[in-house]
Protein backbone atom coordinates (compact mmCIF):
# COMPACT_ATOMS: atom_id res chain seq x y z
CA UNK A 1 0.00 0.00 0.00
CA UNK A 2 2.43 2.25 1.33
CA UNK A 3 4.75 2.00 -2.42
CA UNK A 4 1.49 2.32 -4.21
CA UNK A 5 0.93 5.80 -2.53
CA UNK A 6 4.57 6.45 -3.00
CA UNK A 7 4.72 5.59 -6.65
CA UNK A 8 1.65 7.57 -7.50
CA UNK A 9 3.22 10.59 -5.53
CA UNK A 10 6.37 9.74 -7.78
CA UNK A 11 4.04 9.64 -11.08
CA UNK A 12 2.55 13.20 -10.12
CA UNK A 13 5.60 15.41 -10.48
CA UNK A 14 6.58 13.02 -13.93
CA UNK A 15 3.52 13.82 -15.26
CA UNK A 16 3.37 17.70 -14.67
CA UNK A 17 7.18 17.40 -15.96
CA UNK A 18 5.24 15.92 -19.27
CA UNK A 19 2.90 18.17 -19.55
CA UNK A 20 5.47 21.19 -19.39
CA UNK A 21 4.81 22.54 -15.63
CA UNK A 22 8.48 22.91 -15.18
CA UNK A 23 9.33 24.93 -18.34
CA UNK A 24 8.08 28.23 -16.44
CA UNK A 25 10.80 30.86 -16.78
CA UNK A 26 13.09 28.66 -18.90
CA UNK A 27 13.71 30.55 -22.17
CA UNK A 28 11.44 28.96 -24.72
CA UNK A 29 12.66 27.26 -27.93
CA UNK A 30 13.11 28.76 -31.10
CA UNK A 31 10.37 27.72 -32.72
CA UNK A 32 10.61 29.41 -36.75
CA UNK A 33 9.68 32.48 -38.01
CA UNK A 34 5.72 33.47 -36.61
CA UNK A 35 3.93 37.18 -38.06
CA UNK A 36 2.38 37.00 -34.19
CA UNK A 37 5.36 36.50 -32.23
CA UNK A 38 7.03 39.77 -30.71
CA UNK A 39 10.06 41.09 -32.80
CA UNK A 40 11.83 42.75 -29.86
CA UNK A 41 11.08 41.33 -26.68
CA UNK A 42 10.62 43.37 -23.59
CA UNK A 43 10.16 46.40 -26.06
CA UNK A 44 7.48 48.86 -25.25
CA UNK A 45 6.17 49.23 -28.53
CA UNK A 46 5.29 45.57 -28.68
CA UNK A 47 5.92 45.15 -32.44
CA UNK A 48 5.23 42.25 -34.40
CA UNK A 49 5.63 41.37 -37.98
CA UNK A 50 1.97 41.77 -38.77
CA UNK A 51 1.78 45.30 -37.27
CA UNK A 52 5.17 46.40 -38.93
CA UNK A 53 3.62 44.77 -42.00
CA UNK A 54 0.49 47.05 -41.48
CA UNK A 55 2.42 50.29 -41.18
CA UNK A 56 4.89 49.88 -43.88
CA UNK A 57 1.85 48.94 -46.40
CA UNK A 58 0.31 52.18 -45.02
CA UNK A 59 3.86 54.49 -45.17
CA UNK A 60 4.62 52.48 -48.60
CA UNK A 61 1.00 53.47 -50.26
CA UNK A 62 1.85 57.23 -48.97
CA UNK A 63 5.48 57.20 -50.73
CA UNK A 64 3.84 56.03 -53.78
CA UNK A 65 1.79 58.68 -53.72
CA UNK A 66 5.03 61.44 -53.20
CA UNK A 67 6.65 59.27 -56.35
CA UNK A 68 3.63 59.39 -58.25
CA UNK A 69 3.20 63.27 -57.35
CA UNK A 70 6.71 63.63 -58.53
CA UNK A 71 6.53 61.59 -61.97
CA UNK A 72 3.38 63.70 -62.66
CA UNK A 73 2.44 66.77 -60.34
CA UNK A 74 -0.82 67.89 -59.82
CA UNK A 75 -2.42 65.20 -58.21
CA UNK A 76 -4.57 64.04 -60.62
CA UNK A 77 -7.94 65.76 -59.90
CA UNK A 78 -11.19 64.86 -60.88
CA UNK A 79 -14.71 65.25 -60.22
CA UNK A 80 -16.01 61.76 -58.25
CA UNK A 81 -19.70 60.07 -58.82
CA UNK A 82 -19.78 60.73 -54.67
CA UNK A 83 -19.99 64.46 -56.13
CA UNK A 84 -16.32 65.17 -54.43
CA UNK A 85 -13.35 66.86 -56.68
CA UNK A 86 -10.97 64.51 -55.76
CA UNK A 87 -7.03 64.04 -56.20
CA UNK A 88 -4.99 60.50 -55.58
CA UNK A 89 -4.28 61.16 -52.02
CA UNK A 90 -7.62 61.92 -51.31
CA UNK A 91 -8.96 58.75 -53.40
CA UNK A 92 -6.16 57.12 -51.02
CA UNK A 93 -7.78 58.52 -47.56
CA UNK A 94 -11.40 57.23 -48.81
CA UNK A 95 -10.14 54.29 -49.47
CA UNK A 96 -8.16 53.76 -46.06
CA UNK A 97 -10.91 55.54 -44.33
CA UNK A 98 -14.04 53.20 -45.87
CA UNK A 99 -11.70 49.94 -45.35
CA UNK A 100 -11.63 50.50 -41.67
CA UNK A 101 -14.92 50.78 -41.62
CA UNK A 102 -15.67 48.01 -43.63
CA UNK A 103 -13.37 45.48 -41.41
CA UNK A 104 -15.05 46.76 -38.07
CA UNK A 105 -18.69 46.62 -39.19
CA UNK A 106 -17.82 42.96 -40.19
CA UNK A 107 -16.36 42.03 -36.58
CA UNK A 108 -18.91 43.93 -35.26
CA UNK A 109 -21.95 42.65 -36.99
CA UNK A 110 -20.45 38.94 -38.22
CA UNK A 111 -17.04 38.30 -36.67
CA UNK A 112 -13.82 36.37 -37.54
CA UNK A 113 -12.75 35.43 -40.13
CA UNK A 114 -11.52 38.39 -42.33
CA UNK A 115 -11.60 37.27 -45.53
CA UNK A 116 -15.15 38.56 -46.88
CA UNK A 117 -14.48 42.40 -45.42
CA UNK A 118 -10.62 41.80 -46.76
CA UNK A 119 -12.70 40.89 -50.05
CA UNK A 120 -14.77 44.03 -49.94
CA UNK A 121 -12.37 46.48 -48.82
CA UNK A 122 -10.07 45.36 -52.13
CA UNK A 123 -13.26 45.96 -54.26
CA UNK A 124 -13.69 49.27 -52.42
CA UNK A 125 -10.38 50.18 -52.94
CA UNK A 126 -10.26 49.20 -56.97
CA UNK A 127 -13.96 51.72 -56.82
CA UNK A 128 -12.29 54.55 -55.42
CA UNK A 129 -9.49 54.67 -57.56
CA UNK A 130 -11.49 54.17 -60.53
CA UNK A 131 -15.03 56.26 -59.95
CA UNK A 132 -14.20 58.65 -56.26
CA UNK B 1 10.68 75.36 -67.79
CA UNK B 2 10.13 77.12 -64.72
CA UNK B 3 11.67 76.07 -61.60
CA UNK B 4 10.22 76.01 -58.39
CA UNK B 5 12.34 75.99 -55.17
CA UNK B 6 11.35 73.26 -52.76
CA UNK B 7 13.18 74.50 -49.94
CA UNK B 8 10.74 75.73 -47.40
CA UNK B 9 9.54 71.90 -47.45
CA UNK B 10 12.75 71.60 -45.07
CA UNK B 11 11.36 74.47 -42.84
CA UNK B 12 8.17 71.68 -42.59
CA UNK B 13 11.16 69.03 -40.90
CA UNK B 14 11.03 70.47 -37.13
CA UNK B 15 7.21 70.23 -37.06
CA UNK B 16 7.22 66.73 -38.54
CA UNK B 17 9.67 65.33 -35.75
CA UNK B 18 7.89 66.66 -32.90
CA UNK B 19 4.56 65.47 -34.85
CA UNK B 20 6.21 61.81 -35.21
CA UNK B 21 7.16 61.54 -31.36
CA UNK B 22 4.21 62.98 -29.76
CA UNK B 23 1.40 61.36 -32.45
CA UNK B 24 2.85 58.96 -34.61
CA UNK B 25 4.76 56.96 -32.61
CA UNK B 26 2.34 56.38 -29.79
CA UNK B 27 -0.66 55.53 -32.92
CA UNK B 28 1.61 53.27 -34.05
CA UNK B 29 2.01 51.70 -30.21
CA UNK B 30 -2.02 51.60 -29.87
CA UNK B 31 -2.10 49.93 -33.19
CA UNK B 32 0.39 47.28 -31.48
CA UNK B 33 -1.38 46.89 -28.42
CA UNK B 34 -4.61 46.96 -29.70
CA UNK B 35 -3.96 43.22 -30.84
CA UNK B 36 -2.04 41.73 -28.03
CA UNK B 37 -2.45 41.11 -24.44
CA UNK B 38 0.24 42.46 -21.63
CA UNK B 39 -0.13 41.51 -18.05
CA UNK B 40 2.55 43.78 -17.60
CA UNK B 41 6.41 44.04 -17.68
CA UNK B 42 5.97 44.71 -21.35
CA UNK B 43 5.18 41.08 -21.91
CA UNK B 44 2.59 40.84 -24.88
CA UNK B 45 0.70 38.10 -26.22
CA UNK B 46 -1.22 38.24 -30.04
CA UNK B 47 -4.71 38.36 -29.31
CA UNK B 48 -5.90 38.94 -32.76
CA UNK B 49 -8.71 40.93 -33.31
CA UNK B 50 -10.83 39.55 -30.62
CA UNK B 51 -10.38 42.94 -28.36
CA UNK B 52 -12.10 45.00 -31.43
CA UNK B 53 -14.74 42.59 -31.94
CA UNK B 54 -15.41 42.34 -27.86
CA UNK B 55 -14.98 46.64 -27.40
CA UNK B 56 -17.70 46.33 -30.83
CA UNK B 57 -20.03 44.29 -29.04
CA UNK B 58 -20.15 45.55 -25.58
CA UNK B 59 -22.92 47.55 -24.00
CA UNK B 60 -20.91 49.79 -22.22
CA UNK B 61 -18.69 50.92 -24.75
CA UNK B 62 -22.57 51.28 -26.77
CA UNK B 63 -23.45 53.46 -23.87
CA UNK B 64 -20.50 55.76 -23.18
CA UNK B 65 -20.95 56.48 -26.88
CA UNK B 66 -24.33 56.90 -27.00
CA UNK B 67 -23.38 59.64 -23.97
CA UNK B 68 -20.77 60.77 -26.04
CA UNK B 69 -22.82 61.62 -29.25
CA UNK B 70 -25.44 63.44 -27.27
CA UNK B 71 -23.06 65.42 -25.30
CA UNK B 72 -21.16 66.62 -28.32
CA UNK B 73 -24.63 67.16 -29.91
CA UNK B 74 -26.32 69.25 -26.95
CA UNK B 75 -23.00 71.39 -27.13
CA UNK B 76 -23.35 71.68 -30.76
CA UNK B 77 -26.87 73.13 -30.79
CA UNK B 78 -26.45 75.50 -27.95
CA UNK B 79 -23.08 76.67 -28.41
CA UNK B 80 -22.86 77.62 -32.13
CA UNK B 81 -26.28 79.77 -32.35
CA UNK B 82 -25.38 81.13 -29.08
CA UNK B 83 -22.11 82.32 -30.02
CA UNK B 84 -23.11 83.75 -33.60
CA UNK B 85 -25.50 85.59 -31.45
CA UNK B 86 -23.53 87.29 -28.72
CA UNK B 87 -20.89 88.00 -31.83
CA UNK B 88 -23.83 89.74 -33.24
CA UNK B 89 -24.67 91.77 -30.38
CA UNK B 90 -21.36 92.52 -29.54
CA UNK B 91 -20.19 96.58 -30.71
CA UNK B 92 -18.04 96.90 -33.57
CA UNK B 93 -15.64 100.22 -32.84
CA UNK B 94 -15.57 102.50 -30.00
CA UNK B 95 -14.28 102.17 -25.80
CA UNK B 96 -16.37 98.77 -25.31
CA UNK B 97 -14.49 96.47 -27.79
CA UNK B 98 -11.57 95.48 -25.84
CA UNK B 99 -13.84 95.23 -22.88
CA UNK B 100 -15.60 92.56 -24.43
CA UNK B 101 -12.83 91.09 -26.54
CA UNK B 102 -11.26 90.23 -22.79
CA UNK B 103 -14.42 89.40 -20.95
CA UNK B 104 -15.07 86.97 -23.94
CA UNK B 105 -11.13 85.40 -23.70
CA UNK B 106 -11.38 84.93 -19.90
CA UNK B 107 -12.93 81.54 -19.54
CA UNK B 108 -10.38 80.24 -22.63
CA UNK B 109 -7.74 81.52 -20.45
CA UNK B 110 -8.56 79.37 -17.51
CA UNK B 111 -6.90 75.47 -17.98
CA UNK B 112 -9.46 72.80 -17.93
CA UNK B 113 -8.76 71.03 -14.43
CA UNK B 114 -9.13 74.55 -12.68
CA UNK B 115 -12.89 74.93 -14.67
CA UNK B 116 -13.71 71.45 -13.19
CA UNK B 117 -12.78 72.36 -9.85
CA UNK B 118 -14.15 75.89 -9.95
CA UNK B 119 -17.64 74.37 -11.44
CA UNK B 120 -17.66 71.32 -8.53
CA UNK B 121 -17.19 73.47 -5.19
CA UNK B 122 -20.15 76.26 -7.35
CA UNK B 123 -22.33 73.53 -8.03
CA UNK B 124 -22.18 71.43 -4.67
CA UNK B 125 -26.28 71.51 -3.28
CA UNK B 126 -24.70 72.00 0.63
CA UNK B 127 -21.93 74.74 0.09
CA UNK B 128 -21.83 76.14 -3.54
CA UNK B 129 -23.31 79.47 -4.33
CA UNK B 130 -25.27 78.12 -7.67
CA UNK B 131 -25.72 74.67 -5.54
CA UNK B 132 -27.36 75.99 -2.06
CA UNK B 133 -29.17 79.01 -3.82
CA UNK B 134 -31.40 76.61 -6.06
CA UNK B 135 -32.21 74.36 -2.93
CA UNK B 136 -32.65 76.88 -0.41
CA UNK B 137 -33.25 79.98 -1.53
CA UNK B 138 -35.00 79.18 -4.58
CA UNK B 139 -36.59 75.52 -3.52
CA UNK B 140 -35.59 73.82 -6.38
CA UNK B 141 -34.31 69.85 -6.08
CA UNK B 142 -31.13 69.80 -7.29
CA UNK B 143 -27.98 67.65 -6.74
CA UNK B 144 -25.57 66.89 -9.36
CA UNK B 145 -23.83 64.28 -7.33
CA UNK B 146 -27.48 62.14 -7.02
CA UNK B 147 -29.37 63.34 -9.98
CA UNK B 148 -28.27 62.35 -13.45
CA UNK B 149 -30.36 65.05 -14.60
CA UNK B 150 -28.70 67.67 -12.64
CA UNK B 151 -25.07 66.32 -13.45
CA UNK B 152 -26.08 66.29 -16.93
CA UNK B 153 -27.30 69.86 -17.13
CA UNK B 154 -23.81 71.09 -14.70
CA UNK B 155 -22.00 69.58 -17.29
CA UNK B 156 -24.09 71.01 -20.16
CA UNK B 157 -24.25 75.10 -18.76
CA UNK B 158 -20.38 74.53 -17.66
CA UNK B 159 -18.97 73.53 -21.20
CA UNK B 160 -21.62 76.00 -23.11
CA UNK B 161 -19.49 78.88 -19.94
CA UNK B 162 -16.39 77.40 -20.95
CA UNK B 163 -16.36 77.26 -24.83
CA UNK B 164 -19.09 78.93 -26.33
CA UNK B 165 -16.42 82.49 -26.55
CA UNK B 166 -14.39 80.76 -28.67
CA UNK B 167 -17.28 80.46 -31.04
CA UNK B 168 -18.19 83.96 -30.07
CA UNK B 169 -14.50 85.62 -30.99
CA UNK B 170 -14.25 83.12 -34.34
CA UNK B 171 -18.25 84.63 -35.45
CA UNK B 172 -16.72 87.89 -34.57
CA UNK B 173 -13.96 87.85 -36.49
CA UNK B 174 -15.65 87.24 -39.53
CA UNK B 175 -18.20 89.92 -39.15
CA UNK B 176 -15.66 92.75 -38.36
CA UNK B 177 -13.72 91.36 -42.20
CA UNK B 178 -17.20 92.06 -43.39
CA UNK B 179 -16.33 95.62 -46.06
CA UNK B 180 -18.85 98.37 -45.19
CA UNK B 181 -20.30 98.24 -48.23
CA UNK B 182 -22.14 95.38 -47.81
CA UNK B 183 -24.40 97.13 -45.19
CA UNK B 184 -24.45 99.92 -47.18
CA UNK B 185 -26.12 98.11 -50.01
CA UNK B 186 -28.19 96.05 -47.94
CA UNK B 187 -29.48 99.78 -46.84
CA UNK B 188 -30.43 100.90 -49.82
CA UNK B 189 -32.40 98.31 -50.88
CA UNK B 190 -33.85 97.71 -47.82
CA UNK B 191 -33.11 94.74 -46.68
CA UNK B 192 -34.56 93.57 -43.01
CA UNK B 193 -32.01 92.60 -40.76
CA UNK B 194 -33.19 89.09 -40.78
CA UNK B 195 -31.66 89.33 -44.95
CA UNK B 196 -29.01 91.05 -44.22
CA UNK B 197 -28.35 88.40 -41.14
CA UNK B 198 -29.06 85.42 -43.70
CA UNK B 199 -27.97 86.83 -46.90
CA UNK B 200 -24.28 88.84 -45.72
CA UNK B 201 -23.32 88.12 -42.06
CA UNK B 202 -23.73 84.42 -42.70
CA UNK B 203 -22.27 83.61 -45.84
CA UNK B 204 -19.38 85.30 -44.70
CA UNK B 205 -18.85 83.72 -41.65
CA UNK B 206 -19.13 80.47 -43.27
CA UNK B 207 -15.35 79.73 -43.26
CA UNK B 208 -14.66 80.49 -39.60
CA UNK B 209 -17.90 78.63 -38.77
CA UNK B 210 -16.64 75.62 -40.25
CA UNK B 211 -13.62 76.03 -38.11
CA UNK B 212 -15.41 76.60 -35.32
CA UNK B 213 -17.83 73.68 -35.31
CA UNK B 214 -14.89 71.25 -36.65
CA UNK B 215 -13.17 72.67 -33.36
CA UNK B 216 -15.95 72.15 -31.24
CA UNK B 217 -17.03 68.83 -32.19
CA UNK B 218 -12.84 67.79 -31.61
CA UNK B 219 -12.72 69.18 -28.43
CA UNK B 220 -16.12 68.33 -27.03
CA UNK B 221 -15.94 64.51 -28.41
CA UNK B 222 -12.77 64.54 -26.64
CA UNK B 223 -13.82 65.88 -23.70
CA UNK B 224 -11.96 64.54 -20.72
CA UNK B 225 -10.63 66.46 -17.70
CA UNK B 226 -13.69 68.89 -17.07
CA UNK B 227 -16.23 66.33 -16.70
CA UNK B 228 -14.11 63.86 -14.65
CA UNK B 229 -13.05 67.04 -12.24
CA UNK B 230 -16.82 67.39 -12.01
CA UNK B 231 -18.77 64.42 -11.50
CA UNK B 232 -15.67 61.81 -12.31
CA UNK B 233 -18.16 60.39 -14.23
CA UNK B 234 -21.17 59.86 -11.84
CA UNK B 235 -23.45 59.70 -10.88
CA UNK B 236 -23.58 55.96 -11.75
CA UNK B 237 -22.50 56.01 -15.25
CA UNK B 238 -24.35 58.56 -16.43
CA UNK B 239 -21.79 61.27 -17.33
CA UNK B 240 -19.31 58.36 -17.95
CA UNK B 241 -18.22 59.56 -21.60
CA UNK B 242 -16.02 58.12 -23.60
CA UNK B 243 -12.73 58.88 -22.79
CA UNK B 244 -13.71 58.88 -18.99
CA UNK B 245 -14.73 55.13 -20.10
CA UNK B 246 -11.54 55.43 -21.99
CA UNK B 247 -9.11 56.26 -19.18
CA UNK B 248 -11.00 53.91 -16.71
CA UNK B 249 -10.16 50.75 -18.78
CA UNK B 250 -6.67 51.78 -19.46
CA UNK B 251 -5.20 53.00 -16.12
CA UNK B 252 -7.72 52.02 -13.89
CA UNK B 253 -8.18 47.97 -14.98
CA UNK B 254 -4.70 48.21 -16.98
CA UNK B 255 -6.84 46.16 -19.86
CA UNK B 256 -4.27 47.69 -22.75
CA UNK B 257 -5.60 45.83 -25.10
CA UNK B 258 -9.32 46.53 -25.17
CA UNK B 259 -8.87 50.37 -24.31
CA UNK B 260 -6.15 50.36 -27.24
CA UNK B 261 -8.97 48.38 -29.48
CA UNK B 262 -11.45 51.49 -27.84
CA UNK B 263 -8.97 54.20 -28.79
CA UNK B 264 -8.59 53.29 -32.60
CA UNK B 265 -11.84 52.80 -33.04
CA UNK B 266 -13.07 56.35 -31.21
CA UNK B 267 -10.22 57.77 -33.17
CA UNK B 268 -12.10 56.50 -36.07
CA UNK B 269 -15.51 58.06 -35.63
CA UNK B 270 -13.58 61.38 -35.03
CA UNK B 271 -12.05 61.68 -37.95
CA UNK B 272 -14.96 60.06 -40.21
CA UNK B 273 -16.85 62.74 -38.81
CA UNK B 274 -14.36 65.56 -39.05
CA UNK B 275 -13.65 64.49 -42.56
CA UNK B 276 -17.42 64.27 -43.83
CA UNK B 277 -17.96 67.86 -42.08
CA UNK B 278 -14.86 69.14 -43.61
CA UNK B 279 -15.85 67.97 -47.13
CA UNK B 280 -19.67 69.08 -47.33
CA UNK B 281 -18.18 72.56 -45.56
CA UNK B 282 -15.90 73.20 -48.30
CA UNK B 283 -17.70 71.18 -51.49
CA UNK B 284 -18.32 74.52 -53.18
CA UNK B 285 -14.97 76.27 -52.93
CA UNK B 286 -13.21 75.94 -55.87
Amino acid sequence: MRWTIALSLMAGPAWAQQAGWGNVGKAQEEKGFSWTDPMFSGFWMAWTPATLAFFVFIFAAIAVMGLLEWRRPGGAPRDGILGLATTRGDRLFIWLLGSAYIFLAWLGLVGTPLWVPLGLAIAWGAFCFWKV
Amino acid sequence: MKTVNQRAWFFVLPVLLLVAFNALVPLMTVVNYSVQETFGDNLFFWHGVGWFEDVLRSERFHAALGRQLLFTFLILIIEVPLGVAIALAMPRKGFWVPVCLVLMALPLLIPWNVVGAMWNIFTLPDIGLAGYTLNEVLGINYNMTQSPLAAWITIIVMDVWHWTSLVVLLAYAGLISIPDAYYQAAKIDGASNWSVFRYIQLPKMKRVLTIAILLRFMDSFNIYTEVFVLTGGGPGNSTTLLSIDLVKTALGQFDLGPAAAMSLIYFLVTLLVSWVFYTVMTKDEP
